[in-house]
C-alpha cells in the first residue's frame, strides 16, 4: 500500500509527550491537562480553553528512580509515568485530572498531587507553579446511582477545578461545544477504522494504532485538519494485491500505547483489525450522544460509564457483557482469533485474561493467544514466537475447517 | 549448692526468668527443628502452668467439641472435614497456633491474650459448622432451611450491613474461614489453593491473599450453602477481579457492593449510603424478609459497646505500661471482631479482658516487663506469621502496642435518625480493612505518625507486602520519611498467606539484622536468634 501522507508527522508527534503541537496550543495560551484513565472524559478537558493530554512515557526502559519511589513491583507503565515526570518530561502540564480506577496509576498520580500534609512531604514533581492535581472517585457500577455519583464527582473536581484554578468556562455550551469537537475526532477515526473490516484492509493495525494513539495525546483543534486529510486520502487508498498477513486478530486487554506492540504482532503473520485496549478506539472514540433536554454533563457521566468495557466493573452482567461485547467485535472485524494482552503486574487484566483465554474458548469457539507483556516490549522474542504459533494454529484451524 | 537449689526452686514456683543474664529460660531450645513441635512444653511456674494446662490448653479443646456439638453437630462436622481440605488440616493444629502466639507470655498477658484466641476460635466454628449444617453438597443437593436462611459475602464486606435480618438470616463470609482464618492456623493448607488459581493461568504477582480466595473456588473447596452473594472491591484491583472469577463458578444471584476508593470525599459518602441502601433492597427480593430498623439499631447499639471498650484498651495501651494483651492476639481479635461484626462472644470475651486490664491498672502489673521498644506495626501483617511480635517480644523485648489492623474502624455509629445511622454505616464501610490505611490516600497511610505518638511508640515494624501494589507504590516515601524524621523503623516483607516467598526465618534474620546492625543490641533470648520452623504449621 502506499504511505499514509502524514504517517511520519504522526510518529513523529508520539515521540514526546510535549510534542509539536501541544508546544503550539501551550504558545497560544491553552492550558494542557494531562489524564491517564479513560474514565477521566478527555471531553471535559477539551473545553474552551485547555486541552487533553493521555500521558504516555515512550522510551522510557529503565525507571529507576521510579522503580525507588514505587518499588519493582508496581506496573511498568506507572512506574514510567513517573519517571518521565521526575525527568521533567511532563513540566508542561497545567494541570493532572486524576482517577482512583487503578491502584498503580493512582499512587503515580499521587506523587505529583501537593498534599499540603504535615504527615508526608510534597515533591513538587511538576515544576509549574500553576500545576494543581484533582482526583475523582469512578464508580464501579453502571446504574442511575453511579451516573448521578459520577456527574457529581466531575463537576466538584474537574470542572471545579477548571474553573478555579483557570477560569475555564464550563457551562453546557461549553461543554456542549467540546462534544461536537470530540464527536468529530470520533467520526473521522471510526471511518478510518471501518477500513479494518474489509477483507482485505487498506490500512494497517499499526497504522491505525499510531492515528489513534495521536488522536488521544494531541489538541484536538490541531489534530483535527490531519485526520481529515487522513480520512480523505483513506478514500482512494488501494490494498495490496496479495494478502499480507495469514489472519486477522481482535487485540484486546489492558493499558497499550506503543504501536511497535502491533506492529510485532503484525510482523508474525496476524492483521490487528480492532483495538479494544485501554488507548483503543472501541470505547474511546464511540459518539456522544445528549438526549433532547438532556443536561450535557449528565451525559457524558453516562457515555463513558456505559461505553467502558473495563475489568472493573462487578455487576454479573457487565461480567458477562465484557466476553460477548468482544466475540461481537471479533464478528463485526471479521477476526480469525483473539490477542488478550495484560500488562505485567496489572492486576484487573491478570484476572480477566485468565477468564477471556478460557470462556472465549469454551462459549464462542474463539481461538485465543493469552500473553503477559511489559509496558515497552523488551521480551520480542519470545512474544514473536507466541504470536508465530498462533497464527499458525489459527491457519491449522481453518485448514480442517475447509476454508 | 544452695544458691542452685534455690534458684532451681524459683525457677519451679516462678518459671525461669526471661534473660539470658539472669539464667534464663531459653525458649530456642523448647522445639524440635524444622516442625517447630514442642521436645517439652513449656514451664511458666506453678501458677502459670497450671492456668495454660487448664483454661486455654484443655479448655480450650473441650471447647472446641463442645461448640462443633452445639452449633450444627458432629454430624455436618465430620461431613464437612471430610469433603473441604481446609477444615480437616487446621482443626487439630489450633492448640499449636494458641502456643505459637503465646509462647513465653506469662500472668495477665498469657490470660488476656488466650481470651482473644478463644473468642476467634468460637467464632470460627460456628461459621462453618453452618456454612456445613446448610451446605447443599452435604445434603444430597437439598436446599434445607438453614440454606434458605443464610447470605454469603466476601470477607470484606462488613458484616453489619445484615444486622437488620438479625435472627433470620445469618451472614456468613465466603473466604473468612476457608483461607484467611486458616492461613493462620496452618501456613500449608493455602499453598495448595494458590497454586491452583496459577495453574489456570494466572501470573504470580498479584495479591496472594486474592489469588488464595480464587484457588478455593478452582477447587471447588466452596461449601453451596446460600442462595444469593454479596461481593465488594475491598480492599484492592485484585479483590475486585477475585469477585469476578468468584462468581463464573458460583454462578448465584450477586449483589456487587462498591466501595468508594476516594473516601474523604462527602460526596462519595452520599453515594456510599445510596448502595447500601440498594443491598437492603436486594436482599429483601432474595430472601423475601422485610428489613428491621429495630434488628440494626439494637445490634448497632452492641458493637458501639465493643467500640468503646477498645478505646478504653488504646487508652491504657497508649498511656501506661500495664497493657495485658500481646501484638497477635491485639491484632487477629480486633480485625475479625471489626470486620465480622457484632457477636455475643465478642462481648463475653471483652468481659473477661476489662477484668484482667482493670486489674493491671489498679494494681500497676507490667505484663512485659522486658519491652524495650514500644512498637507500632504499619500496613498489613504476614498471616502465616502473623505471632512474629510473639517472637520478638521473647527474643529482642520489642513490644508491639498496636498495629494498623486495629486502628482502621476507630469509630461508633450513631443510632438517633435513620440517615445519621446510614452516613455513619457508610463511612464504617469506607473505613474497610485494609482500605483506610494501606491502599487508601496518602493521607491515611501517613496517620503513622499520629498513630505512633499517641501510643507512645518509639518504633515502626514496617510491612512489606511485596504484591500489595498500594503499599508498594509509596516505598520510597516512607523511606523518605523515615530517613528525614529519623525514624527507627525495620521492613518486614512478607506475601501475606504464602510463606514460600519470604519464609519465617528470613523475617527474623531482617529483624535480628535491624537490631544488631542498626541498634547495637543484645538478644535478651539469644536461643530465639536463629532456629529452623520451615515445616510447622
Amino acid at each position: 500500500m502506499r504511505d499514509l501522507k502524514h504517517l511520519i508527522y504522526f510518529e513523529n508527534l508520539l515521540q514526546e509527550a510535549n510534542n509539536d503541537l501541544v508546544k503550539q496550543a501551550k504558545a497560544e495560551g491553552k492550558r494542557a491537562i494531562g489524564y491517564t484513565c479513560y474514565f477521566m472524559p478527555e471531553v471535559l478537558l477539551d473545553l474552551p480553553g485547555c486541552f487533553s493530554v493521555r500521558l504516555r512515557a515512550p522510551r522510557c526502559t529503565s525507571p529507576d528512580i521510579a522503580t525507588y519511589y514505587m518499588s519493582a513491583r508496581v506496573c511498568h507503565y506507572a512506574r514510567s509515568l513517573l519517571e518521565r515526570a521526575l525527568e521533567g518530561g511532563f513540566n508542561f502540564l497545567d494541570a493532572q485530572m486524576a482517577t482512583e480506577t487503578c491502584t498503580a496509576t493512582c499512587r503515580f498520580q499521587e506523587h505529583l498531587q501537593q498534599k499540603h500534609l504535615d504527615s508526608v512531604k510534597d515533591m513538587r514533581i511538576i515544576d509549574n507553579d500553576d500545576f494543581f492535581c484533582n482526583f475523582i472517585d469512578v464508580p464501579f457500577k453502571n446504574n442511575q446511582i453511579a451516573y448521578e455519583h459520577y456527574r457529581d464527582q466531575l463537576r466538584a473536581h474537574v470542572l471545579g477545578g477548571l474553573e478555579e484554578h483557570f477560569g475555564i468556562d464550563t457551562s453546557d455550551a461549553a461543554i456542549m461545544a467540546a462534544i461536537e469537537q470530540q464527536n468529530e475526532v470520533s467520526r473521522l477515526i471510526n471511518e478510518i477504522g471501518d477500513y479494518r473490516k474489509l477483507d482485505n484492509p487498506t490500512i494497517t493495525g499499526y497504522e491505525f494504532h499510531v492515528i489513534q494513539l495521536v488522536s488521544l495525546v494531541c489538541p484536538k483543534y490541531l489534530i483535527l485538519p490531519y485526520l481529515r486529510e487522513t480520512a480523505e486520502e483513506m478514500k482512494t487508498r488501494e490494498p495490496d494485491q496479495k494478502k499480507e498477513f495469514r489472519c486477522k486478530v481482535v487485540l484486546a486487554g489492558s493499558e497499550n500505547d506503543d504501536p511497535d506492540f502491533t506492529k510485532l504482532v503484525e510482523s508474525c503473520g496476524a492483521r490487528v483489525v480492532c483495538d479494544r485496549y485501554c488507548y483503543g478506539s472501541v470505547e474511546s472514540r464511540q459518539i456522544i450522544e445528549v438526549k433532547d433536554g438532556e443536561d450535557p454533563l449528565m451525559a457524558v457521566a453516562r457515555h463513558y460509564l456505559t461505553t467502558s468495557n473495563c475489568p472493573r466493573f462487578m455487576p454479573q452482567d457487565e461480567m458477562r457483557a465484557r466476553k460477548q461485547r468482544i466475540a461481537e467485535l471479533a464478528k463485526e472485524y471479521h477476526a480469525d482469533g483473539v490477542i488478550i494482552a495484560s500488562n505485567k503486574f496489572c492486576e484487573y487484566w491478570s484476572y480477566e485474561r485468565v477468564i477471556d483465554t478460557v470462556i472465549l474458548k469454551r462459549d464462542f469457539g474463539l481461538p485465543v493467544c493469552s500473553i503477559e507483556k511489559e509496558y515497552i516490549n523488551s521480551a520480542s522474542g519470545q512474544l514473536r514466537t507466541r504470536f508465530q504459533a498462533f497464527v499458525e494454529s489459527v491457519e491449522i484451524k481453518h485448514i480442517q475447517e475447509g476454508k | 549448692m544452695a544458691k542452685n537449689i534455690k534458684k532451681a526452686l524459683r525457677d519451679f514456683w516462678y518459671g525461669k526468668p526471661h534473660t539470658a543474664e539472669e539464667g534464663g529460660r531459653r525458649l530456642g531450645d523448647l522445639h524440635e527443628d524444622k516442625t517447630h513441635l514442642y521436645k517439652h512444653r513449656e514451664w511458666r511456674g506453678v501458677k502459670d502452668t497450671m492456668y495454660y494446662f487448664y483454661m486455654i490448653w484443655l479448655y480450650n479443646y473441650i471447647f472446641m467439641v463442645k461448640d462443633v456439638m452445639v452449633m450444627g453437630g458432629l454430624v455436618n462436622f465430620a461431613k464437612g472435614v471430610w469433603r473441604y481440605r481446609w477444615v480437616g488440616q487446621t482443626y487439630l493444629p489450633v492448640l499449636h497456633w494458641f502456643d505459637r502466639g503465646l509462647e513465653g507470655m506469662r500472668g495477665e498477658a498469657m490470660k488476656a491474650s488466650a481470651w482473644h484466641y478463644r473468642a476467634m476460635v468460637s467464632t470460627t466454628i460456628r461459621q462453618f459448622q453452618r456454612m456445613f449444617a446448610a451446605d447443599t453438597r452435604l445434603h444430597g443437593g437439598k436446599q434445607n432451611d438453614l440454606y434458605k436462611h443464610t447470605i454469603a459475602h466476601n470477607e470484606t464486606v462488613w458484616g453489619g450491613v445484615f444486622y437488620p435480618w438479625d435472627g433470620e438470616i445469618q451472614n456468613v463470609p465466603l473466604e473468612m474461614i476457608p483461607y484467611f482464618v486458616t492461613c493462620h492456623v496452618n501456613s500449608h493448607t493455602v499453598l495448595n489453593y494458590i497454586d491452583a488459581v496459577q495453574s489456570i493461568g494466572l501470573p504470580g504477582d498479584p495479591c496472594p491473599m486474592c489469588q488464595a480466595e480464587s484457588g478455593i473456588f478452582v477447587l471447588d473447596d466452596v461449601p453451596d450453602y446460600a442462595p444469593a452473594v454479596v461481593t465488594c472491591n475491598e480492599a484492592c484491583d485484585a479483590s475486585v477481579s477475585t469477585s469476578t472469577l468468584q462468581d463464573w463458578f458460583f454462578d448465584k444471584p450477586l449483589f456487587s457492593l462498591p466501595m468508594p476508593m476516594i473516601f474523604d470525599d462527602p460526596l462519595v459518602k452520599k453515594y456510599c449510603a445510596r448502595e447500601i441502601e440498594e443491598l437492603w433492597k436486594f436482599v429483601e427480593q432474595q430472601y423475601n424478609i422485610p428489613f428491621s430498623w429495630d434488628k440494626l439499631v439494637k445490634k448497632l447499639e452492641l458493637q458501639n459497646e465493643l467500640q468503646r471498650f477498645e478505646w478504653e484498651k488504646w487508652e491504657v495501651a497508649g498511656k501506661t505500661d500495664y497493657y495485658p494483651v500481646n501484638g497477635v492476639a491485639q491484632a487477629l481479635y480486633r480485625i475479625y471482631q471489626t470486620q465480622y461484626g457484632d457477636w455475643e462472644i465478642w462481648h463475653v470475651t471483652d468481659k473477661k479482658v476489662r477484668k484482667i486490664l482493670e486489674k493491671c491498672v489498679s494494681k500497676k502489673i507490667n505484663s512485659f516487663p522486658q519491652t524495650r521498644h514500644r512498637v507500632i506495626a504499619w500496613s498489613c501483617a504476614p498471616l502465616y506469621y502473623s505471632n512474629w511480635c510473639t517472637w520478638a517480644y521473647n527474643c529482642w523485648g520489642l513490644n508491639v502496642i498496636i498495629n494498623m489492623d486495629s486502628l482502621m474502624f476507630d469509630m461508633t455509629i450513631r443510632t438517633d435518625s435513620y440517615e445519621n445511622t446510614l452516613e455513619d454505616m457508610a463511612q464504617y464501610h469506607l473505613w474497610a480493612p485494609m482500605r483506610r490505611m494501606a491502599v487508601g490516600g496518602m493521607k491515611h497511610m501517613f496517620e503513622l505518625w499520629e498513630y505512633m505518638e499517641k501510643f507512645n511508640c518509639d518504633m515502626v515494624a514496617m510491612y512489606d507486602q511485596l504484591q500489595c501494589k498500594g503499599v508498594q507504590g509509596l516505598h520510597g516515601l516512607f523511606e523518605d520519611e523515615f530517613r528525614d524524621r529519623n525514624a527507627k523503623a525495620f521492613w518486614i516483607p512478607h506475601a501475606l498467606p504464602d510463606s514460600r516467598t519470604v519464609s519465617r526465618a528470613e523475617i527474623r534474620r531482617l529483624i535480628n539484622d535491624y537490631m544488631t546492625t542498626v541498634m547495637h543490641e543484645e538478644p535478651l533470648d539469644p536461643s530465639l536468634l536463629d532456629f529452623d520452623d520451615s515445616m510447622t504449621w
